[in-house]
C-alpha cells in the first residue's frame, strides 16, 4: 500500500520535475515572457510540494525498522530516484535563477536571444499542475519579486537535501535499478502505447499504397484488354 | 571537425576562468538588437514555418562592420562562435563550422550555453540519449551507442530515473507546437554535439584521467603554513606599512610634503632607519632594493665573494632583457664567470655545472637558472647572515636616519593642520590629540 502511494508521488514529481526543466529551457529566448516566468512559478511551487510530500513519505518508510529486504529494496529504489529527480530539480532552479537575472523582462532592457521559439508553454505547465488551462494573473514587475523567492526557495531545497541525506542513509551502488538498457523502447503505458499506434500506422500506408497501386495497375490492363477484344470484334 | 580546445577539453576548468565564454555570450546578445543587429529571416520547412534563421554570410557581414575587422577575421570569429555552440547550422547539424554563404544558422537558447550548463552531467547526456532513442525506435548514431552502453554501466543505479525523466520529457515536450518541438530538439542536439563530440569517443575519459592526475601532482601547501607564513608577514611589516602605522615626516597626500618620497627614493645617499631594518627580514628584500644590493656588494669585495652577486645580476639581465641580445649576453657570461679559468669564476657543482654548460649550445632565456638559484641559496645562506651581523650593518643601522614628524601648528585660525597623519586604522584610544587628527583629516579624506 504505502509502496504504490510512493510510486504514485514519485510519478507526480518526475513529471513535474519534467516540465519545469522543459520551461526553464526557454527563459531567455524569444518565447520569454511574463506569462512564462509565473508559468515557471506555479510549476515550481508545485514540485517542491510534491518533492517534500514525497521525501517525508519514503523517509518514514525507510526509517522503519520493520522491512523486510525485498521491501526495503524496493524503497531504496525509489529513494534513488527521488533524490537523482530532486537533484535535477535543483540544478535547474538555480539556472533559472541565473538566466532570469541575467534576462530581466523590464529595464535595464536587455535583447531576448531570438531563438526561433515562438508559441507559449501554458500546456507544459498545464501538464506539471494536471490542469485543463492556466490563468494567467501576475503584475508587471512580476519577475523581480520571483527572482528573490526562487533564490530562497533554491536555499530551501538545498537545506531539505542535506537533511534528507543525513536521515536515511542508502548507499547509492548497492541498488539494481529495474529498467535494462532499452527499456525504454519496450511497450508500456501510453508511451509504449503511443509508439504501438505509430508503427502500424507507418507500415499500413506502405502496404495500402501497394495495394492501391495493384488494383488501380490491373484495372487499366483489364480495360486495355477489353477495349482490345472491342476493337477485334468490330473490326 | 577539428579539435575544440574549448567544451570538450577543460576536465572542470570554473566558469569563472573562461571569460572567452562572457566575452562569446556579449557578442552573441548584441547580435539580437531588433535595430542594429544581425539581419533575420524565416526558415520554411514543408508546412511550418520557424522564425529567426540567419545567413552565414550575415553572420559575417555583421561582425566585420561591428569590430570593424577584415572579413577574414570575422569569419574565424564567427566560426568560434560555432564551435562552442552559441549558433547552429540548420542544414547540416554535426558539422559545428561557419559557413560564409547562404547556410541558414540559429542562435542557442541561453539554457544551452556552455557556461549556463556546466559542466555537462552524465545523468543529463543519458536522458538526452534515452529520449533519442525513443524517438529513432532504436536507431542510434555509432559513437552514441558507444556511449550509451557506457552510461548505462556506469550509472546503472539511477537508470530507473533516467527511463522515467526522458518518458515525461518527450511528453511535456509534445505539449508544444510542431515549430518549437523542432526548435528544441536540434538545441539539445547541438548541446551535445558540443560537449560530447563525435571523434574522441574512448580518448574523452583518458583525457579526463590525464588531467586529473595532473591536478593530483601539483605541489600544494598546507594552509596552516601558508597562514603561519602570512601571520609572520603581517606582524613584521605592520610597524613598516603607511597605512597600518603612519608614516614619517608626514603624509604627502595630505599635507602636500614630499619629503617623505625624497627620503624613500630608490637611490638616496642615506636611507631611511626602517628602510634598513627591512633589509634584515629576508635576502630579497635586501636584493630588491638598490641601496641594500649596493651596501651588499661592498661587503662581499671585502669578503672576496663579490663575483656571486654580479653573476646574480647578469642572469637576471639575461631573464628579464631582451631577445635580441641574449646569444651575446650569453656568451659574454660564460667568458666572465663560467669558462674554466676565468676571471670571476663561480663556484657552482659540478652537476650544475655540466646541465648548464650543455644548455649553452642552445642559448635562451632561461638557460642559466639553474645556476643563478644555486648562487642565490649560496648568497642566502652563507654571505647574509654574515652581512647581517658583520660591523657594516650596525653601522648603517646606526647611522640610518628617523625623519622627525612635521611639526604641528597650534594657530587654532589654521585651516589645514600640518601633521603627520596618523593612521586611519589606528582606534581613537591613545588620547585626544590623534582624535582629533584623524577626525579633522578623515573630513579631508572622506
Amino acid at each position: 500500500m504505502a509502496r504504490e502511494e510512493s510510486k504514485a508521488l514519485l510519478d507526480a514529481f518526475n513529471k513535474t520535475t519534467a516540465c519545469y526543466h522543459h520551461l526553464v529551457l526557454t527563459v531567455g529566448g524569444s518565447a520569454d515572457s511574463q506569462n512564462l516566468r509565473e508559468e515557471l512559478q506555479k510549476t515550481r511551487q508545485r514540485a517542491l510540494e510534491l518533492a517534500v510530500t514525497t521525501g517525508a513519505r519514503l523517509t518514514v518508510a525507510l526509517r522503519d525498522k520493520g522491512l523486510t529486504t525485498e521491501e526495503r529494496a524496493e524503497f531504496e529504489r525509489l529513494w534513488v530516484a527521488f533524490s537523482g529527480c530532486l537533484d535535477l530539480l535543483e540544478a535547474d532552479m538555480q539556472r533559472a535563477l541565473a538566466l532570469g537575472a541575467a534576462f530581466p523582462l523590464h529595464a535595464p532592457r536587455r535583447p531576448l536571444v531570438r531563438t526561433g521559439v515562438a508559441g507559449s508553454c501554458s500546456g507544459v505547465a498545464a501538464r506539471a499542475l494536471s490542469a485543463r488551462s492556466l490563468r494567467h494573473e501576475a503584475e508587471r514587475d512580476f519577475d523581480r519579486a520571483d527572482l528573490q523567492e526562487l533564490e530562497q526557495e533554491v536555499l530551501q531545497v538545498g537545506k531539505m537535501i542535506n537533511e534528507m541525506e543525513m536521515k536515511v542513509n542508502v548507499p547509492r551502488w548497492t541498488v539494481q535499478a529495474r529498467q535494462t538498457a532499452g527499456a525504454e523502447l519496450l511497450s508500456s503505458a501510453s508511451a509504449g502505447a503511443s509508439s504501438a499506434v505509430s508503427v502500424p500506422e507507418r507500415t499500413g500506408p506502405c502496404d495500402l499504397s501497394k495495394a492501391l497501386a495493384a488494383t488501380v495497375f490491373s484495372a487499366v490492363l483489364l480495360a486495355a484488354v477489353a477495349l482490345a477484344l472491342c476493337v477485334a470484334k468490330l473490326s | 571537425m577539428a579539435a575544440i580546445a574549448g567544451p570538450g577539453t577543460p576536465g572542470g576548468r570554473l566558469r569563472a576562468q573562461s571569460p572567452h565564454l562572457s566575452k562569446m555570450e556579449r557578442v552573441v546578445v548584441s547580435m539580437q538588437d531588433p535595430d542594429q543587429g544581425v539581419r533575420m529571416r524565416s526558415q520554411r520547412l514543408l508546412i511550418t514555418v520557424i522564425p529567426h534563421a540567419v545567413t552565414g554570410s550575415d553572420i559575417v557581414e555583421w561582425l566585420a562592420q561591428k569590430f570593424c575587422i577584415s572579413e577574414e577575421e570575422a569569419l574565424h570569429l564567427g566560426d568560434l562562435l560555432a564551435q562552442h555552440g552559441y549558433i547552429y547550422p540548420l542544414q547540416e547539424p554535426y558539422s559545428l563550422a561557419l559557413r560564409p554563404d547562404e547556410t541558414p544558422y540559429r542562435f542557442q537558447t541561453p539554457y544551452f550555453w556552455t557556461s549556463t550548463l556546466w559542466p555537462a552531467a552524465e545523468l543529463d547526456y543519458a536522458i538526452y540519449l534515452t529520449k533519442k532513442n525513443i524517438r529513432k525506435q532504436g536507431a542510434l548514431v555509432e559513437h552514441e551507442k558507444e556511449h550509451y552502453d557506457q552510461l548505462h554501466k556506469k550509472i546503472n543505479h539511477t537508470w530507473d530515473l533516467v527511463v522515467m525523466q526522458a518518458r515525461e520529457q518527450l511528453r511535456a515536450a509534445k505539449q508544444r507546437r510542431k515549430g518549437d518541438r523542432l526548435v528544441t530538439a536540434c538545441q539539445e542536439q547541438t548541446y551535445w554535439l558540443v560537449n560530447r563530440p563525435p571523434i574522441q569517443s574512448s580518448d574523452f575519459y583518458k583525457r579526463e584521467i590525464e588531467l586529473s592526475r595532473k591536478a593530483l601532482g601539483r605541489t600544494r601547501v598546507k594552509s596552516s603554513i601558508c597562514l603561519e607564513a602570512y601571520l609572520k608577514f603581517s606582524s613584521q611589516h605592520s610597524l613598516h606599512d603607511p597605512i597600518m602605522s603612519g608614516c614619517l615626516p608626514s603624509n604627502p597626500w595630505i599635507t602636500d610634503d614630499d619629503t617623505y618620497w625624497a627620503m624613500n627614493a630608490p637611490m638616496v645617499a642615506v636611507p631611511t632607519k626602517l628602510r634598513v631594518e627591512r633589509w634584515a627580514f629576508s635576502f630579497r628584500e635586501l636584493l630588491d632594493d638598490p641601496v641594500g644590493r649596493a651596501y651588499f656588494m661592498d661587503f662581499l669585495q671585502k669578503e672576496f665573494s663579490a663575483e656571486n652577486l654580479s653573476f646574480w645580476e647578469a642572469c637576471e639581465e639575461l631573464r628579464f632583457g631582451g631577445q635580441a641580445q641574449i646569444p651575446d649576453l650569453v656568451d659574454a657570461v660564460y667568458q666572465q664567470f663560467l669558462a674554466p679559468g676565468a676571471a670571476r669564476w663561480v663556484n657552482i657543482d659540478s652537476r650544475t655545472m655540466e646541465r648548464t654548460l650543455e644548455g649553452l649550445c642552445r642559448p635562451h632565456r632561461y638557460v642559466l637558472d639553474d645556476a643563478q638559484l644555486h648562487i642565490y641559496m649560496l648568497m642566502k645562506k652563507d654571505s647574509y647572515p654574515r652581512f647581517l651581523k658583520s660591523d657594516m650593518y650596525k653601522g648603517l643601522l646606526a647611522d640610518a636616519v628617523i625623519p622627525l614628524e612635521t611639526k604641528r601648528r597650534v594657530f587654532p585660525f589654521m585651516r589645514k593642520p600640518r601633521h603627520s597623519s596618523p593612521s586611519p586604522a589606528l582606534l581613537p584610544t591613545s588620547g585626544e590629540p590623534p582624535a582629533t587628527g584623524s577626525t579633522a583629516g578623515g573630513d579631508r579624506e572622506g
